[in-house]
């Protein structure tokens, strides 16, 4: 976790919110797992990584990401679409759907913060996030959802 | 019972879907505003619910509400926002808009299931 030295939400109300989402979308029995010691997301080839990210404009601004391995995204976007067993995630369903979740924990977020604001629509790529050199890292937990791993963060202005 | 849902997210609509028809609604779906609002004027049978995203391309949630309250023959169709937006301000401006019921994201079924039995439009439990 980053040193909240920046105007962010607390980190117990990020992971409040992702266990929020998470439930309500997946089910009770179905929990993220805190890592203290999370797992480099950088090392592999790109194509084994999600991103998906909104931005907060107006009283606070900010960009809310969340990074996730393939294995996880297409496993989540099966779960949020109830698809069987045998059928296919397209690249347009797990897209569709990480950009759903990120929306529910990035418009929960600008919930804490001090409004009024604006939640733009969500961006999802194929990678890691790419944030503006001018935004600085405010806040990050990682997480696990069945033992694959999950990177929860905000992003705000450099001040 | 006929439900429309407007997302402009194919997962959320399909989340809403499982939850509308296992409370015996049919289901329709719009990607937009203005996709739901051409579904209503093309004379088809109108939907007796609409859940209505807020924050969507080409035309957002709560211009839908003004759109449809401006027409006095969809006079009788619940509009229900579901929706991350969370404002209080914006909560009221689209319950005086004409909304029926606010639903915050993330919602469970049984949250839906009780607003929709609030407004007297089912009484069926979700399971």
């Amino acid at each position: 976790m980053t040193a909240q030295a920046y105007d962010a939400p607390a980190l117990d109300d990020l992971l409040w919110v992702a266990d929020e989402v998470w439930h309500a979308l997946l089910g009770e029995e179905e929990g993220l797992d805190r890592l203290d010691h999370p797992r480099d997301m950088s090392g592999g080839p790109v194509e084994t990584v999600w991103s998906a990210g909104v931005s907060i404009s107006g009283t606070w601004q900010g960009n809310v990401t969340v990074e996730l391995g393939t294995t996880a995204a297409v496993a989540l976007t099966a779960r949020m679409l109830a698809l069987g067993p045998g059928e296919a995630v397209a690249d347009a369903d797990l897209a569709d759907a990480i950009g759903e979740l990120v929306n529910m924990i990035g418009g929960n977020v600008k919930s804490l913060m001090p409004g009024p604001s604006m939640l733009s629509l969500p961006m999802v790529a194929a990678g890691r996030a790419a944030h503006s050199s001018d935004s600085v890292e405010a806040l990050r937990f990682d997480a696990a959802w069945r033992g694959e791993p999950i990177r929860f963060s905000v992003h705000v202005p450099r001040s | 019972m006929r439900a429309m849902i407007i997302d402009d997210s194919r997962t959320m609509r399909s989340i809403l879907r499982r939850i509308v028809t296992d409370l015996d609604f049919e289901a329709s779906e719009a990607g937009d505003g203005q996709e739901a609002l051409d579904q209503l004027e093309s004379g088809a049978d109108l939907p007796d619910l609409c859940l209505i995203d807020w924050n969507m391309p080409v035309m957002d949630g709560y211009t839908f509400i003004t759109r449809v309250r401006q027409n006095p023959e969809w006079r009788q169709i619940t509009l229900m926002m579901v929706t991350t937006e969370s404002e209080q301000s914006n909560i009221v401006r689209a319950l005086a808009a004409g909304a029926h019921e606010y639903v915050i994201k993330p919602f469970t079924a049984d949250a839906i299931a009780e607003k929709l039995e609030l407004l007297g439009l089912t009484a069926a439990v979700v399971a």
